[in-house]
């Protein structure tokens, strides 16, 4: 019954977007305010009625109603509550269901949060947010319906959780990934509401920031969460593997930052843009053909949903609609809008290309990555898959430009800035960031390894370069307490380019000196690894709610004194057939102790992975640091002020 | 007018150079990291239309299916090695390390490493193939209907 | 020339669609494979219902069969159970080849062959049975000499025992009437060189 509740809220939601997607739009085109003003509640009542169909297959799930197929498929009386609730967005359908009431949120507070824009525009992007609805809606109750029921033979009990997910990452790993890749369909919706209309003025552009702000800091903590769960989980150490899954989520993130670095520039003087509109474009484009890579099966990959041609075929032509036409849209009206703005090449403008360019840049390589496989067998020369090293070596190179240019960016100033003046406190800077990676290489073994000290020196150069600027900053504003008046969004962009320094860092220095071992262990042997011995002192049978398995109990000594006693696990789930390594993790912001417990040979002995790898606390926790600075960029005050009046002068040059 | 063309010019021309080189540097980082997909028999007879057989060193990925009583592991170390086939010659796989958690005799398997020589592979990875369920997507759905057991013969929950 | 540039990203978009299109319709797994137009290997395995009978090459023989490899286990050949009842209705004649799961300790598995007659009866009178007969492949040593990856997969098998046809998924109203072509022309070839 509940179920059914379920779906006939999501019909009425579908019914409802429809309404969205035509009314305010033909109320912006004939001028009539009635029809845009329906737009707000119909949003709201749009995503209260999603809400609706999602706690109804939540509570499926809460009492394990079995006669629902994907209860059924993917959940299991023995599994825990939590991990019950977190089962609703497991797996395709679910998921699905998630993506509509996250979009239909975005689409709801866009509708609220929009009172101060002129009521036309309103009324393009909510029909635009409408017209995605639409097509989402369609999708769940067309092809990926949660609520089907397997009556009248239902099974007594569901074939539980891919155990992979039975994880407290994967708890908040998709709802926040989601957050980010449906929050850049109001980026979208602002850039093609601003295509129809011909007007791209800066009011435009700062409306459009905060909302792409946003879903940004979404993605960065969903991506960065997807990485921590498959370092815990997969049990091999790793943090990323180029998976076609993680690259179709890096893929939007990485123009989604280029997108708010040229949308300051749009902002502040009025140039980039074509180029800004692009990327608005692209971001929402990049999200929704990763939606289809994962979804459709063209790519195999360890996370991928059940393949499925015409679910495939439906996202694709939903594609087709959606990027082509807006595309077209694009080449019908961009080349009309010209930038009047003037600027030298050295200038912070000219910089802040370079940065948009380095990421699309590895935009490309990613993108080529992770199709070139399929464009491969697809021209009939034969299955291949890209090694990890491409991707590496690429990443690598491409990171000096532009951590050197990001240190550099924030000195310069906007239209024109000589360089003598800047010598001095950046050589200065430089040198620091020199003495300083060598300073903390020389506390390890070798001063030269290349890549950790490329790392520390990128890393240290644009720590320093920030912390140098915010030191002129307080120079020019009188001291310390001067920096009060600065604004949020720069304070934001600091967290931001510290985030990344920290970043570089633990990468480099993990990649450098992360040292692994696969041993043969008895019990009471002992392995030596950086200093850290590691013995094994148990193994035994494991039984858990729904698994059994082995666990083995390690103590870790340094210098003769015990660091830490360590539990690994390996589980068998016997409803799945699967099984599940659960590593053991010391965790220290300047290493991390790993021990992954393999399979039982002969002997008794068993395989264990050990791990010393230090400073990969520094990549999640970069991550955290940049997703605070879009926090911080979005309190700033200048997103909330009412919209100035349009100014005619503004207006777009057609 | 005319300087600010020059310096057009200047950017654009720039950008090309970058771009062309950029994107040859590229493609040629892709073609360096390509790893070939091969089965056993690929691997002896060739693969393709002209039978273009893998050179000694050269990265590839291999999967086939593990045989029976083939493999034969180092009694001190984690020294492995396995035989694979598909459907006629037997390649042999040797790999150091953990192997995956559902690597069984009679699975299948791929593996990625190098070639040593004309039948035999030194693996930097091995991972285990986990569905041999093919579920086309029509099947998915056909299957939410039947797939179930009616209430009256069921087993106890938690029964393996 | 400026207004053409503005057409690039849907030029290039609109490329990347047909490669996505057509990788909608190509199977990843699908690496091709061996054995067509050879001999079936030699096997001597029990057949399910009798399991004293042993059934060899030699039976498959004299008539173009389907070989459908299968199990309980996989949900996709139970689906597919009920289309393959109706080509046995139409006159195909169709072998079952039961793929035994691996027998794994961990999981506390066994196998009796008993049971899993009295499971396969269960199952085919509820779904319908297609197989005139059922070898019981416990070890896999069939299987596996057929270069079979998963289940289920078919074998277009001619009269003198040579495979024509290696079909990996299931056997659905949409892929059919390919196979059918083949099985009729054998049918009506009789006994010709490929």
């Amino acid at each position: 019954m509940i179920a059914e509740v379920g779906h006939l809220a999501l019909c009425f939601a579908l019914a409802l977007s429809l309404i969205l997607a035509l009314f305010p739009l033909y109320g912006s085109y004939k001028g009539a305010a009635g029809p845009v003003l329906l737009a707000r509640p119909a949003a709201v009542l749009l995503f209260l009625l999603t809400a609706v169909s999602f706690a109804a297959l939540c509570y499926a799930f809460w009492i394990n109603d079995f006669t629902v197929a994907y209860v059924a498929n993917n959940s299991n009386s023995m599994l825990p509550w939590y991990y019950r609730l977190t089962a609703v967005w497991g797996s395709h359908e679910g998921s699905m269901l998630l993506w509509v009431l996250m979009l239909s949120g975005w689409t709801a507070a866009v509708a609220l949060l929009s009172n101060s824009l002129p009521l036309i525009l309103q009324g393009r992007i909510l029909g635009v947010l409408g017209f995605v609805n639409v097509g989402f809606y369609a999708f769940v109750l067309l092809m990926s319906n949660p609520y089907e029921r397997t009556l009248p033979f239902f099974p007594v009990d569901g074939r539980d959780l891919n155990p992979l997910l039975q994880d407290f990452g994967m708890i908040i790993h998709p709802p926040l990934l989601y957050m980010g890749y449906v929050g850049f369909a109001v980026s979208f919706a602002f850039a093609i509401a601003a295509l129809l209309g011909g007007r791209f003025d800066a009011n435009w552009a700062r409306w459009a920031r905060p909302w792409t702000l946003a879903a940004w800091l979404f993605l960065t903590l969903g991506i960065m969460l997807g990485s921590w769960w498959a370092y815990n989980e997969l049990g091999w150490g790793g943090w990323w593997f180029w998976d076609p899954v993680e690259n179709a989520s890096l893929m939007p993130w990485l123009v989604g930052t280029a997108l708010i670095h040229s949308l300051a520039v749009t902002e502040k003087r009025g140039t980039f843009k074509s180029w800004t509109v692009l990327l608005a474009i692209a971001a929402f484009s990049l999200s929704l053909l990763g939606a289809f890579l994962v979804r459709s099966g063209v790519l195999v990959s360890v996370h991928a949903f059940a393949t499925d041609p015409s679910r495939g075929l439906f996202l694709l032509a939903f594609l087709l609609v959606v990027v082509g036409g807006s595309l077209l849209l694009y080449g019908l009206r961009m080349h009309a809008v010209r930038s009047q703005a003037r600027y030298q090449l050295f200038s912070r403008e000219v910089l802040l290309w370079g940065n948009n360019v380095f990421l699309l840049t590895a935009t490309l390589v990613v993108f080529l990555g992770t199709l070139y496989p399929l464009f491969h067998k697809e021209l009939g020369l034969g299955s291949i898959s890209i090694g990890e090293p491409f991707f590496n070596s690429i990443f690598q190179y491409l990171a000096i430009p532009f951590a050197l240019l990001l240190g550099l960016a924030p000195w310069v100033r906007w239209k024109q800035q000589q360089w003598q003046p800047l010598l001095k406190p950046l050589g200065l800077w430089l040198v620091g960031a020199l003495v300083l990676a060598v300073g903390v290489l020389s506390m390890y073994q070798s001063p030269a390894a290349n890549l950790a000290l490329l790392g520390l020196l990128l890393g240290a150069w644009v720590t320093m370069a920030t912390i140098g600027e915010i030191q002129q900053k307080a120079a020019q504003l009188g001291g310390v307490p001067g920096l009060f008046k600065l604004q949020a969004s720069h304070w934001g962009m600091v967290l931001g380019h510290l985030g990344f320094a920290m970043l570089v860092v633990g990468i480099a220095m993990t990649k450098t000196f992360s040292v692994e071992k696969d041993v043969r262990m008895k019990i009471g042997d002992s392995v030596e690894l950086n200093g850290y011995t590691f013995m094994l002192s148990e193994v035994y049978a494991l039984n858990g709610p729904n698994y059994g398995g082995q666990a083995a109990e390690l103590e870790v000594f340094q210098h003769g004194e015990k660091v830490t006693h360590l539990h690994a696990e390996k589980r068998f789930y016997p409803v799945t057939r699967a099984v599940m390594t659960e590593a053991a993790v010391h965790a220290r912001l300047s290493r991390d102790l790993y021990v992954a417990l393999g399979e039982e040979l002969s002997g008794p002995s068993w395989a264990l992975r050990v791990y010393v790898k230090p400073y990969v606390r520094w990549i999640w926790l970069g991550a955290i640091l940049m997703a605070l600075g879009g926090l911080v960029s979005l309190s700033d005050k200048r997103y909330r002020r009412k919209a100035v009046k349009a100014d005619t002068g503004a207006q777009a040059h057609a | 007018m005319n300087p600010r063309r020059k310096q057009r010019l200047l950017a654009v021309s720039g950008i090309l150079v970058l771009l062309s080189g950029g994107v040859g540097a590229m493609l040629y980082a892709l073609n360096e990291n390509v790893d070939l997909f091969y089965t056993p028999s690929q691997l002896i007879d060739g693969l393709g239309e002209e039978k273009k057989k893998p050179v000694v060193g050269q990265r590839l990925r291999i999967g086939g299916m593990v045989v029976k009583g083939s493999v034969r592991r180092d009694e001190h170390s984690l020294k492995v090695s396995f035989d694979l086939v598909d459907t006629g010659p037997i390649v042999t796989v040797h790999y150091d390390g953990i192997l995956p958690d559902l690597f069984r005799e009679g699975q299948g398997i791929v593996a990625q490493g190098t070639l040593l020589d004309a039948t035999n592979i030194q693996a930097t990875e091995v991972l285990a193939k986990h569905d041999e369920n093919y579920m086309p997507p029509e099947v998915a759905e056909a299957v939410k209907g039947i797939k179930h057991v009616a209430p009256k013969q069921t087993y106890p929950a938690g029964t393996p | 020339m400026r207004k053409a540039m503005f057409y690039v990203p849907l030029a290039a978009f609109l490329a990347l669609s047909l490669f996505l299109l057509s990788g909608l319709f190509s199977d990843p797994r699908d690496h091709g494979s061996a054995l067509i137009e050879k001999s079936l290997p030699a096997f001597s395995l029990p057949d399910l219902q009798q399991p004293t009978r042993l059934v060899t090459a030699a039976d498959l023989k004299g008539e173009v069969t389907l070989l459908n490899v299968w199990g309980l286990w996989c949900p996709t050949c139970n689906a597919e159970l009920g289309f393959l009842t109706e080509l046995r209705q139409q006159g195909v004649r169709i072998v079952g080849l039961y793929y035994v799961q691996p027998v794994d300790a961990s999981f506390g598995d066994t196998f009796d062959i008993n049971k899993l007659r009295l499971d396969v009866q269960d199952k085919l009178a509820e779904q319908g049975d297609p197989y005139l007969l059922n070898i019981v492949d416990e070890k896999r040593s069939l299987i596996f000499d057929l270069g079979v990856t998963g289940a289920p997969e078919t074998f277009l098998i001619d009269r003198n025992g040579v495979i024509r046809h290696h079909h990996v998924g299931d056997i659905n109203p949409q892929n059919w009437p390919k196979i059918q072509q083949l099985y009729q022309q054998l049918q009506q070839g009789g006994s010709d060189a490929p």
